[in-house]
């Protein structure tokens, strides 16, 4: 990959640049809040961080929404200068239409609904029988 | 995770706490690499979770599909990065910039100039002031250093008045010189003695 961004600041040797979720305001206890940021590798999660590129929300609001944000300017230099996404990242992006939708996300999906489908099968047979069960009574 | 209640280890909690409410505390990391292993995981083998072979096929082909989408989109952004770096150094737009650059230049170098200039005449005027009235007190000082030398000398010669010898005072002062004789001889020797005494009277 091409460094064409300088790693200057703390001088790494070998360290790449990462777009992960740094957690924010990890003050507060059971409200999680998530910020898109490009960092070094080795710095810590919530450490410092080369550029903020977004934010998410994964808790719904009112309206059942989560709230999700992305500076794509940014995040295409970034990427165009070697930054490697993290899983989440980049299964939200996949989910925003910037990437291709990932792998895990449309497995993960199909996985969900045989499971529905099974549990629905289950109920309506419970319903069937117990049906059943009455007209012969 | 839940961090341990003031340094109490959990089980003491649970037994003060009231036994009908539930305490699910997770600590992560709670045993260290020496304890032993609880006995409730003795048998315990870890198994990984199933695999389902025509899931993994499906998964394989569109993982394959999502690199190849992946590394041609960080291709084409990296183009882009190139490119844009490429236009600001030597873009159409980057020569007039710096024509335009240096002309604010120049005439900023020329204001700045011409302030300078009237900045130095205004200096010269005032030096030119500075130095008549300085001239000015000059002369007035040594004007009066020449009175005060003038009158100095009009007291000294107040003084020496009194020793004149005028017509008046010719025959005095003659018959006063012949009845004092003065010897004007004396003898020193090395060691600084003076003998006034001659042979002459």
């Amino acid at each position: 990959m091409v460094h064409l961004s300088s790693l200057l600041l703390k001088k790494y040797h070998g360290g790449h640049v990462v777009i992960r979720l740094a957690l924010a305001g990890h003050k507060q206890a059971n409200r999680p809040f998530y910020r898109i940021v490009a960092a070094y590798n080795k710095r810590a999660r919530d450490g410092r961080y080369i550029e903020q590129l977004g934010s998410y929300d994964p808790l719904p609001n009112i309206y059942n929404e989560k709230l999700v944000s992305f500076n794509f300017d940014r995040l295409k230099y970034w990427i165009g200068c070697g930054a490697h996404p993290t899983k989440p990242v980049a299964k939200l992006l996949g989910l925003a239409g910037f990437f291709p939708l990932h792998p895990m996300t449309i497995t993960e999906a199909e996985r969900q609904r045989v499971q529905t489908e099974k549990t629905e099968t289950n109920t309506d047979m419970c319903q069937v029988t117990l049906d059943n069960t009455q007209v012969t009574i | 995770m839940f961090q341990v209640i003031g340094g109490r280890s959990v089980p003491a909690a649970r037994l003060l706490a009231p036994r009908s409410a539930v305490l699910v505390e997770a600590v992560r990391g709670r045993k260290s690499r020496t304890d032993p292993v609880a006995k409730s995981k003795e048998g315990r083998i870890k198994v990984p979770p199933p695999v389902d072979p025509v899931e993994m096929v499906v998964l394989k082909e569109r993982y394959t599909e999502y690199q190849l989408i992946m590394s041609a989109l960080r291709l084409e952004f990296k183009e882009e990065v190139l490119r844009k770096k490429y236009e600001e150094e030597t873009g159409s737009q980057a020569e007039e910039r710096v024509r335009q650059e240096a002309e604010e230049h120049r005439s900023l170098m020329a204001w700045n100039n011409e302030e300078n200039l009237q900045i130095s005449f205004c200096q010269e005027a005032e030096e030119a002031q500075r130095k008549k009235i300085e001239a000015a007190i000059q002369r007035e000082q040594e004007q009066q250093e020449f009175i005060k030398e003038k009158e100095r000398e009009i007291l000294q010669l107040q003084e020496e008045v009194k020793n004149f010898i005028t017509v008046e005072n010719l025959d005095q002062r003659i018959e006063e010189a012949l009845d004092n004789p003065k010897n004007y001889n004396f003898a020193i020797d090395k060691e600084g003695r003076v003998v006034k005494q001659t042979a002459l009277q």
